[in-house]
C-alpha cells in the first residue's frame, strides 16, 4: 500500500532523517492558528496518490500572509481527477543542492537495490535514460544491518559524504516498515543539513498487520466486498463476468476472452478450494454489476467438487446466463446438476469463453 | 527428476493444520501408489508427538530429522511465520525446501532465500504448487491425476494455469518429466534460470514449457540461458497497467515486464509463443 507524503515523512522523522517543518491541515481548519513556527517562506503541497503531483499542479509556493488563500485554491482543485481534502503546508527549505535515492528489490538477485542520482528533482527518469552514469546503484546483502561504507562510497561518487547517514537510515525504514519502495526525490543539502524533501514509501500488504497499518485504499464497495471474502477482485468494465480459481488461470481466461473480442467485466480469482458457498456468493457478486451479461466460471483444480461448485452456481440463481467449465472431483454429478437447473458445462475453457463471447453480443 | 525420484525421504512443516493434514495423506497417496517413501515425518512447534495421517510429528525439524532420513520439506506454514520455517529447515540439514505458503511478507523471503544460500539449502517457491516427476516423486499439492509420466517438462510461475498445461498435453498424449511450480511472488527460490539448467542435465527431458505472467523479465533470461527447446505461454496480455490481478509479480510497473513485450522479446529469441493454453500441445509436437 502505498502512503502518503505526510504519512511517510512522519516515518522518516521516527528514523532519524531530517524532514521540513511541517502542519498537515485539513479542508475547514483554520489555517491560520497552526502557521506560526513554520517559517514566512512556505510550501503547500496536496496530499493525493498520484505522480507527477507538482506538474499537475499540486504543489504551490506561498509567504505567511497568502498562505490561507493559497490553501483554499488548492482545496478546490483536482489533481488528475482527485479531490484534495488535506493540505501538507511545510517550510521552504534553502536548497543547494537536489538528489535523488530509492531503494526497493530486485528481483533477479533477491536483494535490496539502492539507486542513487546527483542530480534529483521530477526529471530523474528522463536523466537516467539520457545518461547511464546519471544514476548509480548497489545492491545490499539482505542479511547486513547497515549499508557497507565501500558501497556507500560506490554509491555516492563524488557526491557529499554527509549524505550517507539519510541513505542509511532510509534503508533502516525500508527493512524495518517492509517496504517494497522508500524513496527521496529529492534528498536536499541546506546550510542546516541534509532534508528529505519528498517522500514516498509503499508498504507490502502482507505486512500490513504486522506494521499495524490500516488499508484506506481507493476500493469500489463490490472490490470492498470482494476483499472481505478473500477474493482478488478487479474491476475491468466490459460486460463479461469472470470467475476463476488462481491468478494465472483467471488471468488466461480474460485473455482468451479478449483474444476472441469479448470484454471482460472483470478479474475475481476465488482462491483455492472454492465450496458451494464461496461460488454462490461470487456469482451474485458478478451479477449485481450492470453491465455483466453473462458470467464464465472457469474453475480447475484436482480437489475442487464439482457437485459443490454446481450447487454453489444453483443457489446463486442469478437472472445472467451463466457458462460453466469445471474440471475435478465429481464431474458427473456436477453435470447433472447444472443439467437439471438448465445451465451448460462445457469441458474446455476456449469452448466456454467462446459461447460467453457469443452471448455477450 | 531433477529433484530426485521416489526415494526421496519428505518432511511436512505445519502438518497439524488443515492443508498440511490434506496434503500428508494426498502426498503420501501418491507415494505408495508409485512405491515411494513420500511423507516421514511433520514438524508444527509445540505438538510434538502427535500424529497426522499415520505421521509421526515434532516440536523442530531437527527433532525430526533425528529419527527420520528425509532431503526435502514442503512448507504449510503461515505466512508470517513461514520465513523463519525456511531457515530452520535449512539449519538442520534440509537440501530442498518447497514453499507452498502464500501472503509471505517480501522481506522475510528476501533474508530466508540468503540464509538459505549460506546454507546451501535450495528453496521453490513460495506461493506455489509446488513439483511432480510423474511415477516418481510429489511435493506439494498438485493433482496427480492430471499427470502423465513422459518427456516434457513444464516450470511455470501459477498454480492452476500450470494444471490447465499439464491437462492438455496429457489429453494431447503428451506426458511430462517433472512440473515446477515456482511461485507467483516477486521475490522466489528456483527462477526459470536455475530450473531449466537443473533440466538440461535430465536424461529424460526432450523440450520443456515455460508458462509466464505479467512482470519482471525472469521468463527471458531463463529463454536465454538454456539450449533445450522451448514453448513459452504468458498469461496476462489483457491486463490493464497498474491494476494488481491477484499476485504481486502481477504488477505491471512502466511498460517493464507487460506481457506484450515480454512476448515481443521471447519471439525476437526465436521462441515459440503459444497465444492460448490449447496451441500449447501442437507447438511442443513440433519440437520433439
Amino acid at each position: 500500500m502505498k502512503l502518503l507524503e505526510y504519512e511517510a515523512k512522519l516515518i522518516f522523522h521516527n528514523h532519524g532523517i531530517n524532514v521540513p517543518k511541517g502542519i498537515l491541515v485539513s479542508k475547514d481548519e483554520e489555517i491560520l492558528l497552526h502557521l506560526h513556527d513554520i517559517g514566512n517562506q512556505l510550501v503547500l503541497k496536496a496530499q493525493v496518490d498520484v505522480g507527477g503531483r507538482g506538474k499537475a499542479g499540486g504543489v504551490l509556493m506561498a509567504d505567511e500572509e497568502t498562505a490561507v488563500e493559497t490553501a483554499r485554491e488548492l482545496f478546490s482543485r483536482k489533481i488528475r481527477g482527485l479531490s484534495v481534502t488535506r493540505v501538507l503546508i511545510e517550510e521552504r527549505l534553502p536548497i543547494e543542492h537536489e538528489y535523488f535515492v530509492s531503494i526497493t528489490l530486485d528481483r533477479a538477485s533477491k536483494q535490496p537495490v539502492i539507486l542513487f542520482g546527483d542530480t534529483g528533482g521530477v526529471d530523474i527518469e528522463k536523466a537516467a535514460r539520457d545518461s547511464a552514469d546519471a544514476v548509480r546503484r548497489i545492491l545490499v546483502m539482505p542479511l547486513l544491518r547497515n549499508v557497507p561504507a565501500f558501497q556507500m562510497r560506490e554509491l555516492l561518487g563524488d557526491a557529499p559524504e554527509e549524505l550517507a547517514d539519510s541513505i542509511n537510515k532510509l534503508y533502516h525504514v525500508f527493512c524495518d516498515k517492509d517496504a517494497l519502495l522508500a524513496e527521496i526525490n529529492p534528498l536536499v543539502t541546506t546550510p542546516a543539513g541534509v532534508y528529505a524533501a519528498d517522500a514516498k514509501l509503499i508498504i507490502d500488504d502482507n505486512s500490513l498487520r504486522r506494521q499495524k497499518i490500516a488499508v484506506n485504499r481507493d476500493l469500489s464497495r463490490r472490490e470492498r466486498e470482494a476483499e472481505k471474502h478473500g477474493f482478488s477482485y478487479v474491476e475491468l468494465g466490459g460486460n463479461i463476468g469472470v470467475i476463476g480459481n488462481g491468478a494465472g488461470l483467471t488471468m488466461s481466461t480474460l485473455d482468451l476472452i479478449d483474444h476472441y473480442h469479448g470484454k471482460a467485466a472483470n478479474f475475481l480469482d476465488v482462491g483455492g478450494g472454492a465450496d458451494r458457498k464461496r461460488v454462490c456468493y461470487a456469482v451474485k457478486l458478478l451479477s449485481g454489476l450492470e453491465s455483466v451479461k453473462v458470467i464464465v466460471v472457469n474453475l480447475l483444480g484436482g480437489i475442487t467438487r464439482c457437485d459443490e461448485v454446481a450447487k454453489g452456481i444453483v443457489d446463486a440463481g442469478v437472472s445472467q446466463q451463466v457458462i460453466v467449465r469445471l474440471a475435478g472431483t465429481n464431474e458427473a454429478e456436477g453435470r447433472k446438476i447444472l443439467a437439471e437447473h438448465g445451465y451448460k458445462m462445457l469441458d474446455t475453457m476456449e469452448d466456454a469463453v467462446k459461447a460467453a463471447v457469443e452471448m455477450a453480443e | 527428476m531433477i529433484y530426485g525420484d521416489k526415494n526421496v525421504g519428505v518432511i511436512v512443516q505445519g502438518a497439524t493444520g488443515k492443508q498440511g493434514q490434506f496434503h500428508i495423506d494426498l502426498m503420501n497417496k501418491y507415494a505408495r501408489e508409485v512405491g515411494g517413501r513420500g511423507v516421514v515425518a511433520g514438524v508444527t512447534p509445540g505438538r510434538g508427538g502427535q500424529e497426522v495421517c499415520g505421521v509421526p510429528v515434532y516440536d523442530s525439524v531437527k527433532e525430526a530429522l533425528s529419527e527420520h532420513d528425509a532431503s526435502a520439506s514442503v512448507l504449510f506454514v503461515p505466512g508470517r511465520a513461514a520465513g523463519d520455517s525456511i531457515m530452520e529447515a535449512a539449519a538442520a540439514g534440509i537440501e530442498l525446501v518447497v514453499a507452498i505458503t502464500e501472503h509471505i511478507p517480501v522481506h522475510d523471503t528476501v533474508r530466508a532465500l540468503a540464509y538459505a544460500q549460506i546454507e546451501e539449502c535450495g528453496v521453490i517457491g513460495p506461493n506455489c504448487p509446488g513439483l511432480l516427476s510423474p511415477g516418481e516423486l510429489k511435493l506439494g499439492i498438485m493433482p496427480a491425476h492430471l499427470f502423465e509420466r513422459g518427456n516434457v517438462g513444464i516450470i511455470s510461475r501459477s498454480g492452476t494455469l500450470t494444471y490447465e498445461v499439464v491437462n492438455e498435453l496429457t489429453r494431447a498424449g503428451i506426458g511430462q518429466s517433472t512440473v515446477v511450480g515456482i511461485g507467483g511472488d516477486p521475490v522466489i527460490g528456483e527462477t526459470f534460470v536455475d530450473v531449466l539448467a537443473r533440466f538440461e542435465e535430465d536424461p529424460l527431458t526432450k523440450a520443456v514449457v515455460v508458462i509466464g505472467e505479467v512482470g519482471g523479465n525472469l521468463e527471458e533470461e531463463g529463454a536465454r540461458s538454456t539450449v533445450l527447446p522451448i514453448v513459452s505461454y504468458i498469461a496476462g496480455v489483457s491486463a490493464p497497467p497498474e491494476k494488481r490481478m491477484g499476485h504481486a509479480g502481477a504488477i505491471v510497473a512502466g511498460g517493464e515486464g507487460d506481457a506484450r513485450s515480454k512476448i515481443r522479446r521471447l519471439k525476437a529469441m526465436d521462441i515459440p509463443v503459444a497465444s492460448k493454453p490449447s496451441e500449447i500441445p501442437g507447438l511442443v509436437r513440433e519440437l520433439i
